[in-house]
């Protein structure tokens, strides 16, 4: 699949979902203007793969595809697309794709490792979790 | 003896390209850069969704006669140690009844039942501007351990003024 990067701006986080390089990240500042405009094509995105990789029928001792999420903020409305992202991937692993999340977050940002949690726990994913020491 | 101090204050019509300034503002206050990240990270998510709610519910801000004197004002300052975060907007009076029972359900819930609303709302299947607007207030509400206070100012028999205040530990 061809991969798809956005690069950050000063209200939307950097994407980077590149399967040739088994690279996939979430990170910076979520609040776009458009939320819905701005997830729908990762939505869309992650939805093909997940074709893809249940066509594969991959798993069994393949490496796990790790998913890395640091946001330093997120609105609530980009939450809920947040939580769809997890929901497919969810989706994949069940489909037997073997799907590693790291969530990190910033030294002493409690809200942001519970949020975490949360996240975890409502789309069924087990989050690994990254304290990241700052400045 | 109390101190006070004002972070960020502001009156007027409120666009996309405004918020950032309004960041800029707050992240660059002297407060702001001496607060433990825990807070300064509530604080900075309260603002955003505090402007975020002044999008959703307020009255659009031009074509509008009513809007003179009663633009939207967002405001955070320090007392001691707490912040204060005042946000306000005309509203119609139609949605006086919905925000008000979202915001009288967010101050009787502990952080528990919270969580589940959270999670019952992001979940719902519909208008992403209605369960965006809800889920702002349960974010807010989970933010701080004060309830949110607020009241409606009638401006006319279609259209009053929002105001909501919220309490952070700093």
């Amino acid at each position: 699949m061809e991969k798809l990067t956005i690069e950050s701006t000063l209200n939307s986080p950097r994407i980077i979902l590149d399967p040739a390089s088994n690279q996939f990240e979430f990170s910076g500042e979520s609040r776009p203007e458009n939320v819905r405009n701005f997830y729908m094509p990762i939505l869309e995105w992650l939805e093909a793969f997940a074709g893809e990789c249940a066509g594969k029928g991959k798993g069994g001792g393949d490496q796990p595809l790790e998913f890395r999420f640091g946001f330093e903020y997120f609105n609530s409305t980009s939450a809920k697309y947040i939580l769809d992202v997890f929901k497919i991937l969810h989706n994949i692993q069940e489909a037997g794709t073997g799907i590693q999340v790291k969530w990190r977050y910033e030294e002493d940002d409690e809200d942001m490792f519970e949020v975490g949690q949360e996240m975890a726990r409502m789309s069924g994913l087990e989050f690994e979790y990254v304290e990241v020491e700052v400045e | 003896m109390s101190e006070s101090e004002t972070l960020v204050d502001f009156e007027g019509a409120i666009t996309f390209g405004t918020i950032e300034m309004l960041l800029n503002q707050l992240r660059s206050s002297r407060d702001f850069q001496e607060m433990n990240k825990p807070a300064r990270k509530r604080l900075y998510s309260i603002f955003v969704e505090s402007i975020d709610n002044i999008f959703k519910y307020g009255m659009p801000q031009t074509r509008n006669d009513r809007v003179e004197g009663n633009m939207p004002r967002i405001s955070v300052s320090r007392k001691d140690e707490h912040y204060l975060i005042r946000a306000g907007n005309l509203v119609d009076n139609d949605l006086i009844g919905e925000l008000k029972f979202k915001l009288d359900r967010v101050n009787q819930l502990d952080d528990e039942a919270l969580k589940s609303l959270y999670e019952e709302v992001i979940n719902r299947e519909s208008d992403a501007s209605e369960t965006g607007a809800g889920l702002g207030l349960i974010t807010m509400a989970l933010r701080t351990d004060k309830d949110i206070e607020y009241s409606f100012t009638e401006v006319d028999n279609d259209h009053s003024y929002f105001e909501m205040e919220i309490t952070l530990n700093g």
